[in-house]
């Protein structure tokens, strides 16, 4: 295990070849034209196209958008729930490894709490769970409510079978993640989420209000309302909003804003008008403004 | 080995719980992510970035489609060439993505050479893989691989290069001879015979105690990468 840690004290995380020049946001709609091809006449590079991102007008979705574009992956599509899941776990990782990399931990070990919720929220913090492994952090998983579903169960053998640990309970105070902890992933509740929060996720909640170590919240910060945010709930420092950000992301306060899930084909980000900025090279995650 | 290729497969399968297509998706995706790093969009001759993926009925087959799935989505073009559709359900649904995203698929292979090396500037051989039946291969991929051979342009394998008669231990002279390898997982053992100039390792989700199981001595990977290159 400690050569799997000794390759990322090297710190570095960089992204698949420098050789290759980012392209502008035209990229999407001048796909075809020759012209409109990676070059290094370009003349963007990478961090400003990161710049403009935000001013790009990116579209941030209702609740009822976020579903019926998921729904035509799967039906239209034909996109299964656990490759979108991988894409989707692993876009996760690895925007936690740019805004956190190992070396920036101030405790001995890069240790990551991952809470993981009943649904597919859950399964994408499964999947990341084991994708920070394999990038050199000691992930710790607590999942209480899990599904009987094959998919759900799979995810979790892998996680365990990679010697991942499962906690049987929640820490009872915010001091002991804070002190055990350098990061918690917060993988409870995604865009499918109404009404009320039902325990054990409504004491965990309010635990991670108090914690002081970074949250970084897959796609919805948990809590939330998908569409008007909640002022009274965590506070994440980092949001990974998959496919495209949410209504609620306008409220999101953090530092890091990362885009990931990089498997939305062209004409369904046209239908939506995502106006989705270009994704560096062949990089799966992008850092909105 | 082939054995061992399969039992580090079925492990992955039966004890480790992954799924089918979810370690499809993980190869292919490694094997968009190894072809970039070769050959990068702005490195190719061709006024279009166009890719040519041939596709076997197997999970080769179904990692090639994966792999081009993704090379589209990094802007290049790819074209499929899939003669022999895979009953499975399983692979199904990866043809029906590729379609869905535009990307063509051929309805028949020029078997003018020419033809494939104005057209195309890579050739992805996605055709066998580890766990194909050594032996009689069968039409149409022996004459696909016979125009293969002709070709000048770059050919990348998936795991092992397709070749009739073939064998995953030995290899065999009278297969196409790659610029390109991807090896899925570990190195087969006809990749000691492989010639070509890049040679990479897309294994990355392999978790710890099936390296040590099987002795595959694997480097280390950089940063968040997928791919290594041997």
């Amino acid at each position: 295990m400690s050569g799997l840690r000794a390759l990322l004290g090297l710190g570095l995380l960089v992204s698949s070849g420098s050789r290759l020049a980012v392209g502008s946001g035209r990229c999407l709609a001048r796909r075809w034209a020759p012209a409109g091809r990676w070059g290094a006449g370009q003349g963007r590079s990478s961090s400003s196209a990161m710049e403009s991102a935000g001013r790009s007008g990116v579209k941030y979705l209702s609740q009822e958008e976020a579903q019926a574009i998921d729904q035509e992956l799967f039906t239209e599509y034909k996109f299964s729930v656990d490759q979108l899941m991988e894409l989707a776990g692993l876009s996760c990782a690895t925007a936690i490894a740019k805004a956190y990399p190992p070396s920036s931990f101030t405790k001995s070990q890069p240790t990551v709490l991952i809470v993981c919720g009943p649904g597919n929220n859950g399964g994408d913090g499964l999947v990341c769970a084991r994708h920070l492994k394999m990038f050199g952090y000691e992930p710790t998983i607590f999942y209480p409510k899990r599904p009987s579903k094959a998919l759900f169960e799979g995810l979790t053998t892998q996680c365990q079978k990679m010697d991942i640990p499962f906690l049987s309970e929640f820490p009872a105070e915010a001091m002991l993640i804070d002190e055990l902890y350098g990061l918690v992933v917060d993988a409870i509740f995604g865009f499918s989420f109404k009404g009320a929060v039902r325990e054990p996720f409504g004491s965990i909640l309010k635990t991670l209000e108090q914690v002081t170590i970074p949250i970084a919240s897959i796609d919805i910060p948990s809590g939330w309302d998908v569409e008007k945010g909640n002022p009274d709930s965590i506070q994440p420092d980092m949001l990974i909003s998959l496919t495209a950000p949410k209504k609620a992301a306008q409220h999101f306060a953090g530092r890091y804003h990362f885009l990931g899930g990089r498997f939305v084909p062209m004409a369904l980000q046209k239908k939506y008008s995502l106006h989705l900025p270009p994704y560096p090279e062949t990089d799966c995650v992008l850092q909105l403004a | 080995s082939r054995e061992e290729a399969e039992a580090i497969e079925k492990e992955l399968l039966e004890d480790y719980r992954f799924g089918r297509q979810q370690l499809i998706e993980i190869w292919g995706h490694a094997c968009a992510m190894a072809v970039t790093k070769v050959f990068p969009l702005p490195s190719l001759p061709r006024k279009q970035p166009t890719v040519l993926v041939v596709c076997g009925p197997d999970q080769n087959g179904a990692i090639g489609l994966v792999c081009a799935r993704h090379l589209r989505v990094f802007e290049y073009e790819p074209t499929i060439f899939y003669p022999k559709r895979s009953l499975n359900s399983l692979y199904r649904d990866f043809t029906t993505q590729c379609e869905k995203m535009d990307i063509p698929f051929l309805s028949y292979l020029p078997t003018e050479v020419q033809l494939i090396n104005d057209a195309y500037n890579l050739v992805i051989d996605a055709i066998l893989g580890a766990d194909a039946e050594p032996g009689e291969v069968q039409e149409p991929y022996t004459s696909i691989l016979a125009t293969l051979k002709q070709i000048r342009i770059p050919i990348i394998s998936l795991d092992v290069p397709s070749a009739t008669g073939w064998d995953v231990e030995a290899g065999n002279s009278e297969g196409i001879s790659p610029d390109m390898l991807v090896s899925l997982a570990a190195p087969k053992q006809c990749a000691t015979r492989f010639l070509g100039r890049h040679h990479f390792l897309a294994a990355r989700f392999l978790p710890y105690d099936v390296q040590k199981k099987f002795e595959l001595n694997l480097p280390e990977y950089p940063g968040t990468e997928c791919v290594v290159s041997l």
